[in-house]
């Protein structure tokens, strides 16, 4: 791989990072790495930051609702979906992604609970593309929103 | 190991704004030498060790680690966690972590004692916690604070270039999820210590519930009793009340009334139908539906041709008294009766045509609305499932008479639930199935159906007596239904939002509260007050009386 597209990479990403949320209706079109849905703000925070440290591109969202409508506005690659979310859950939202041909390349990574084995098995049913349970190391959602990443092939 | 004192002595140094040769002036040493010391390549102790404490304003025991032993200690265990594997943090990193990090180190210790609390009772009281509401809600808090807490403290310890601000930031976060994690497990040691005081005196109706929700409500070996009585009652005839009675007869002598006044003995649960073993009679009230004479012929048949399978899963069972074995040994006969009447696949493949539409499999299989809808709860056999559904069985005085949960639905396992659910509805609209989306406050959204039914009466004199039944679904399967037809699912128009049971309920402000909320936080809920704003604390309503008059 030559050097010019690392470089082109590294500095959307930094263009990125400092509006904090890529905003796609101002002026040219930002894809998105990663969107977010989690409501547990500290978990959002630390999601947030490993991500970005990981050179990704990040967006995120609070409830279940809003999910949809951003994946749509953002077009993120991954998704990384906690299954208690307000107003609509994970798994509601994961089954309406499943269900629109729109979003047929978007991977979903699932957070799931620890000890809520159901909750894996309603989630591979609606078809997840990966999991993590948490507690979850940090490392794991890297490795996890990364591989997603790679089977899309180079953007 | 020799503790990091070199590391304590460097960063006290440095937030003190010493420099080395400053350090070592005051301490009576070169610098190179305090160079060696906090470079860790230089034991010390003594009187050294109490002159650089000096100068540093610190008390030795600080330096010296003795009061970080214990916290070293707490931490190497926390760290052993099988929760931290694959981390990269390991219990030799304990030193290294409180030395850099104590905050966030005692904060972890701080955490880990909570989860070792909250694991001990977890893991003793599984089986409880998963069919209890607020155990499930608060195993689901200390899930959230431990990833928080783990997250963070991982971006503490591997992020190398971590600017101040955020190392704050997450630090602050570290130690707010702890204290969070602290009160839930404190809410979850006091509920579980009250709920087990309560539970050691469980009625057998509790422990009958507990077998069949322990069970997951299905029976293989009884579905595969079940499916060969109902070959036998096939092979005298079209599968029926009429093929049912004459095999009973034919078997075991017992005839069949219709109508006519009741046989004499005790009276049964139902007055529709009673059983004479003097008589070796069945008999049945003249208007007892065509549902009700096909039911309990199979359970009648059930009882009798199917006693060891039956004994045997009542064997499994823990019941703790005769009551208790005499509920679940009927509760057993009827899911066998439930399983002849509506054979496993057929009924599923009948529920799969007709969208789980209720009255039609009825039609179908003659059989009441409660005895489909609980049937409906067993199609649990692996790889072959149906919807998973709840179930409830309310009486008009709304206490809730059966019940079988559904993992993440909040269920009240005794008393009433929220007075807004379509259970209660139905009561309203007798006759009528009754739907309702209900999105609880945690987000999560079912579909209720409800329908009651009256028991017919034997005279004018009687008064009917109305049950209600409901099934819920998570909403996700609500597509599958006849029930969600018409509903904007993705939508919030159709939701009622409700709870399980205004006790258990978080909804503060709702409007339809009759009774106070159990206070996770053990704060003074206030419910019906005075439209004058007033204390009532010991000694505060006489004094509030005089400085009102003194006004």
């Amino acid at each position: 791989m030559s050097a010019a597209p690392i470089c082109c990479y590294l500095n959307k990403v930094a263009e990125v990072r400092e509006g904090e949320t890529p905003d796609a209706a101002e002026g040219e079109h930002v894809s998105t790495d990663v969107l977010i849905a989690e409501d547990e703000p500290a978990i959002l925070d630390s999601l947030e930051f490993i991500l970005r440290r990981a050179g990704l591109t990040v967006a995120s969202v609070t409830d279940g609702a809003a999910a949809l409508a951003e994946i749509r506005r953002l077009n993120p690659k991954v998704v990384v979906l906690d299954v208690m979310l307000p107003r609509q859950s994970g798994f509601e939202v994961l089954k309406q992604i499943r269900a629109d041909q729109a979003f047929a390349q978007l991977q979903v990574l699932m957070l799931t609970a620890k000890g809520q084995t159901q909750d894996k098995r309603i989630a591979e049913e609606l078809g997840a593309d990966a999991f993590v349970t948490k507690p979850y190391a940090n490392a794991d959602v890297v490795q996890s929103v990364k591989a997603l990443m790679a089977r899309l092939g180079p953007a | 190991m020799r503790a990091p004192i070199g590391l304590r002595i460097r960063s006290q140094r440095k937030s003190l704004g010493l420099s080395q040769a400053e350090l070592a002036r005051r301490s009576k040493i070169s610098a190179s030498y305090l160079n060696l010391i906090e470079a860790n390549k230089r034991d010390v102790g003594g009187a050294l060790l109490h002159r650089i404490a000096d100068a540093l304003d610190l008390d030795i025991s600080n330096l010296t680690g003795e009061s970080e032993h214990r916290l070293i200690h707490s931490l190497e265990e926390a760290l052993n966690e099988p929760v931290f594997v694959g981390t990269g943090l390991h219990p030799a990193d304990a030193r290294v972590l409180v030395a850099q990090h104590p905050q966030a180190a005692e904060a972890l210790a701080q955490l880990h004692r909570a989860y070792l609390e909250a694991n001990n009772s977890l893991d003793t009281y599984q089986q409880r916690l998963r069919a209890d509401p607020l155990f499930s809600q608060l195993l689901h808090q200390v899930l959230n604070h431990v990833s928080a807490v783990r997250s963070s403290s991982e971006i503490i310890m591997d992020t190398e270039d971590l600017t101040e601000a955020e190392r704050n930031r997450f630090v602050d976060s570290i130690g707010r999820e702890a204290r969070d994690v602290s009160d839930v497990a404190e809410t979850l040691v006091a509920h579980f210590e009250q709920s087990s005081a309560q539970r050691r005196i469980a009625t057998p109706q509790q422990e009958l519930n507990d077998f069949f929700v322990a069970e997951d409500n299905h029976f293989p070996a009884l579905e595969q009793v079940a499916s060969e009585l109902r070959t036998e009652v096939e092979s005298h005839g079209i599968f029926g009340e009429v093929a049912l009675s004459d095999l009973i007869e034919r078997r075991f002598g017992i005839r069949t009334q219709r109508g006519g006044e009741p046989p004499a003995g005790e009276t049964s649960f139902s007055p529709q139908y009673r059983f004479n073993a003097d008589e070796r009679q069945m008999w049945f009230q003249g208007s007892a539906t065509a549902a009700t004479r096909q039911f309990q012929l199979s359970r009648l048949f059930a009882e009798l041709a199917a006693t060891d399978a039956m004994l045997e899963e009542l064997g499994n069972a823990r019941l703790t008294s005769a009551a208790a074995r005499r509920l679940t040994f009927r509760a057993l006969a009827s899911y066998v009766a439930g399983a002849v009447v509506m054979p496993y696949d057929r009924v599923l493949d009948a529920a799969e045509d007709s969208q789980y539409d209720i009255d039609h499999l009825g039609q179908n299989f003659t059989a009441s609305f409660e005895q489909v809808a609980h049937r409906l709860v067993t199609l649990k056999r692996k790889g072959a499932e149906g919807i998973p559904f709840a179930f409830l069985r309310s009486d008009p005085a709304g206490r809730l008479t059966k019940h079988f949960p559904l993992p993440g639905l909040l269920l009240p396992s005794t008393g009433h639930a929220c007075p807004l659910w379509a259970l209660y509805a139905a009561f309203r609209q007798t006759g009528q199935v009754v739907r309702q989306v209900a999105r609880f406050a945690d987000g999560s959204r079912y579909l209720f159906i409800a329908k009651s039914v009256s028991r017919r009466p034997a005279t004018f004199r009687e008064q009917p007596f109305f049950t209600s039944v409901m099934l819920a679904a998570d909403i996700l399967h609500a597509d599958r239904t006849v029930y969600g037809q018409g509903l904007d699912l993705a939508g919030t128009a159709n939701e009622v939002p409700v709870g399980p049971a205004c006790k258990l309920c978080v909804r503060r402000g709702c409007a339809h509260r009759q009774e106070e909320a159990l206070d996770l936080q053990g704060a003074e809920t206030e419910l019906r007050t005075p439209l004058v704003p007033r204390r009532f604390d010991a000694g505060a309503t006489r004094r509030n009386t005089q400085e009102r008059t003194a006004d």
